[in-house]
């Protein structure tokens, strides 16, 4: 056998047996059901029926299940995470690799129409409830409030424009809280607003949302000098480092601040009628999604009821509405509010103005970040008959 | 089912090697068939039937045609009727809606569109039975009286998506007989690596510098930004077309069959008539021998074959898609054939090889801005952009960007679509290379359904 011939025997072997060891292990390996770094459920086995072959179906789930299952996928992606960086490009999966270790979501200029007609819906439910006051705050995403840390040359749509189009189309019976106004003067300090590797803003920045909020509402916000800070984690990797898989990324730190003056509060998740005594769920803080350490994640409805004494009360009920934005800032409300309803619009489907009524909410709260009220279509739930 | 999927790779493939091999010889014709049969029903499993129903009328109207006796009309008629049944296969499902729609805006009318989806590859197998039928009325070929080869020759699954298109005296001798190699297999293995290389490390990856300059609007686009953005997509559709042939020959390798080549570094192009001999061989050929000659060639005058120069190119790109674009793009081709059988090559001839080859990329570059464009406005506000007229500036921040986070990858994309960069047929280099290109080429297909659920964002 001549050299040539071996190498073509070698190719030949090492191709068939790669195609084999990969089908082989596939099978073979366990089945996980849920992946930590993903976030979501896999696909499950498809099941074999004329009628699923027929609807293409059974293809569709097939095709998820070898992709979804596939050995060693996160190496895999990581690999070409490398690759991507190797050939100069700053961006992966939709996420820059900014400077100071910032990664940032991209941004594109939404269609107008799609802002407008969210806005319009608030609004038009809004002036139905004229006894009612109602707050309507948008929150930048890092990429809005950190232009100067994306990559060279690389440029990013204006969110300052979106949110301002927002304000105009809520002018009138929403008060408007412009995350620009009350986080602007904090981007060139020390202390960051955003996690760098998550879409989240820090618990500093929501302590300044929440100040501004508590200015707003003529309510003395607490100073810093009120809580104990502490360092909850040192090792979180957020969304982005999950999409974009870079290499060389330092995770975040997680604070919390806890009020000197202790409350005692009671968290009540509706959707599983589980309650708790504390804002805070430390098992999140083992594993991937470590920002859920906040209220335990995303629920449909929760109460957070709070002792409060009489001197210290500012409001009795808040309704929030809210994307998880909220979810570092509402413990800061517990200081002033003794019921907080926080509502996720895209897990609650029940009647929102009925709800109020029930439980007799004079004031209501939006929380948004610019991103997420671009795709909450979920809104346009408050024009349907139901809501009303 | 296509084969840039992981599902294709690790499953279908090693599953059909297996069978393949372990079957004896004399059915493993109908494992391909049946098996390729499976490969197509996976997208389509309605439109199997269409395939099945112009296998099978070609399959009988060869057996028609081979018998003897019949008069020189009934022949015709047997063609003609095949080539009516075709025809009518690929009109409706490809044409209907053109069709309507234009009727309806010209006319007025409200007639309703059919809205169906266009099946798989009914232009490649729809070709590939009229060259059969046709062949057989020449003479060219015998008929083929085993339905299962014919079958097998129709539904072969490296080509029946995308081509190339094989014209059955091609592999009429392969389908009975075959001899599959070490050599050829590993020639195959070789083939399908770099195919696959090109279509996932480099055809997708362009595509997305593609995507982001076609997304945005054309009224403020730098110049420079949209000739970026020109060059990306004739990148991509070079490499992902020609990666899809090139995994369609490697996978026929590894059954033994060797089909033509369809594609010769189309980019190296000296002229228009020279890009054209070089860019989808296998159609350019079917369009030569089953309209061109017999339209009448080059053999009945200057004038008549400029006419059939314009004819085939009109066609060629009708071919391409249902929109006038296409048709646009194919005349323009047309066009500028004309002229360069008439003076302009003779003209390119005495000029010095840089500046035929500019000329040839510029008219090619331009020539993709038509084609990548279905709505016309797009295509003017493009083309506009192009050459300044939009009032932007030549450059700006965003074309910097772009460029520099692209330049590694159009250096490699370069240097690939000439002969410079040749793998060694044999040796460690080529199997290091081959292992390199097939691992990073797993990743990014890996990557492209690495779908992180971020349910705490919304």
């Amino acid at each position: 056998m001549n050299k040539g011939q071996r190498s073509d025997r070698i190719l030949v072997g090492g191709f068939v047996s790669a195609l084999l060891a990969a089908a082989v292990l596939f099978l073979a390996l366990p089945m996980q059901t849920f992946s930590e770094t993903e976030n979501r459920v896999l696909q499950r086995p498809p099941e074999l029926s004329w009628s699923h072959i027929w609807n293409k179906q059974f293809s569709l789930e097939a095709e998820g299940f070898v992709t979804d299952h596939f050995p060693m996928r996160t190496s895999w992606v990581q690999l070409k995470s490398e690759m991507e960086q190797l050939r100069l490009q700053q961006e992966n999966n939709g996420i820059y690799k900014g400077k100071g270790g910032y990664l940032f979501e991209k941004f594109e200029q939404p269609d107008d129409a799609k802002a407008k007609e969210y806005a319009e819906v608030v609004q038009r439910w809004a002036a139905m409830h004229p006894e009612a006051g109602m707050t309507f705050m948008l929150a930048p995403t890092s990429i809005g409030m950190y232009p100067e840390r994306l990559p060279w040359l690389a440029s990013a749509d204006s969110q300052r424009d979106v949110n301002a189009f927002v304000k105009e189309q809520l002018k009138g019976k929403l008060t408007f809280l412009n995350g620009f106004d009350f986080l602007s003067d904090a981007t060139d300090g020390n202390r960051p607003i955003y996690y760098r590797t998550d879409h989240h803003w820090t618990t500093y920045g929501a302590y300044l949302a929440y100040s501004a909020y508590s200015k707003q509402m003529g309510w003395e916000p607490l100073p810093e000098s009120a809580f104990n800070i502490e360092t909850v984690t040192r090792s979180f990797l957020g969304s982005y480092h999950t999409r974009s898989q870079f290499s060389g990324v330092k995770p975040d730190s997680i604070e919390v601040y806890t009020p000197k003056k202790p409350l005692h509060t009671t968290v009540s998740v509706a959707d599983d009628r589980s309650t708790s005594e504390s804002l805070y769920d430390t098992s999140f803080l083992s594993k991937k999604d470590k920002y859920s350490y906040f209220l335990g994640g995303v629920h449909a409805l929760m109460t957070i009821k709070t002792e409060l004494p009489a001197a210290d009360v500012q409001l009795d009920k808040l309704l929030v509405i809210k994307d998880s934005y909220a979810h570092s800032m509402l413990p800061f409300l517990t200081s002033h509010v003794q019921e907080l309803h926080v509502i996720d619009m895209r897990y609650y489907n029940g009647n929102i103005s009925q709800y109020m009524k029930d439980n007799g909410i004079q004031q209501v709260l939006f929380l948004f970040n610019t991103a997420t009220f671009l795709e909450s279509s979920e809104l346009l739930k408050l024009g349907t008959k139901s809501s009303v | 089912m296509v084969f840039s999927s992981l599902l294709f790779l690790f499953l279908f493939l090693p599953a059909v090697l297996i069978l393949y091999y372990v079957s004896p010889r004399r059915i493993r014709n109908l494992i391909l068939f049946l098996t390729s049969l499976v490969f197509y029903a996976w997208g389509e499993p309605v439109y199997i039937v269409i395939m099945l129903l112009s296998t099978v009328t070609d399959f009988s109207f060869g057996l028609l045609l081979s018998r003897p006796k019949l008069s020189p009309r009934q022949r015709k008629g047997i063609v003609a009727s095949s080539i009516v049944v075709n025809l009518a296969l690929l009109s409706y499902f490809k044409y209907a809606d053109f069709l309507i729609s234009n009727v309806n805006s010209v006319l007025g009318t409200n007639i309703p569109l059919t809205d169906l989806a266009l099946p798989i590859g009914i232009s490649f197998y729809t070709f590939q039975s009229m060259s059969y039928i046709v062949d057989v009325y020449r003479g060219k070929v015998q008929a083929q009286r085993n339905w299962i080869d014919f079958g097998t020759f129709v539904a072969l699954f490296p080509q029946l998506v995308a081509g190339p298109i094989v014209q059955y005296s091609v592999i009429a001798e392969q389908l009975k007989n075959r001899v599959v190699t070490v050599e050829l297999f590993a020639e195959g293995v070789r083939r399908f690596i770099i195919g696959l290389a090109k279509k996932v490390l480099l055809a997708n990856n362009i595509g997305l510098l593609w995507h982001t300059v076609s997304n945005s609007s054309a009224s403020e686009m730098p110049a420079l930004t949209a000739w970026l953005g020109i060059i990306a997509f004739s990148f991509q559709i070079y490499f992902d077309f020609s990666g899809y042939s090139d995994m369609a020959i490697g996978l026929g390798h590894m059954f033994g069959f060797r089909f033509n080549e369809n594609f010769n570094k189309p980019y190296t192009a000296q002229s228009i008539t020279d890009f054209w001999r070089r860019w989808h061989i296998s159609l350019g050929s079917w369009f030569r021998d089953y309209v061109y000659i017999p339209l009448g060639g080059n053999r009945r005058g200057t004038w008549l074959q400029l006419r059939n120069i314009l004819i085939v190119w009109v066609l060629t790109g009708f071919w391409h898609g249902a929109s006038w674009n296409f048709m646009l793009w194919g005349l323009y081709f047309g066009v500028i054939l004309v002229f360069e059988k008439t003076w302009l090559l003779r003209l390119l001839e005495r000029s010095p090889r840089w500046v035929r080859h500019i000329y040839a990329l510029l008219l090619i570059l331009v020539g993709w801005v038509l084609f990548a464009f279905e709505q016309m406005e797009q295509l003017g506000g493009f083309l506009l952009a192009m050459v300044g007229g939009n009032g932007s500036p030549l450059w700006d921040a965003n074309t910097g960007y772009l460029f520099y986070t692209n330049a590694i990858l159009l250096v490699i994309l370069a240097i690939a679509s000439t002969p410079l960069l040749k793998l060694p047929r044999r040796g460690p280099v080529q199997l290091i290379c081959c292992f390199v290109l097939f691992v990073l080429s797993v990743a990014y297909l890996v990557d492209a359904t690495f779908n992180p659920f971020l349910y705490f964002r919304f």
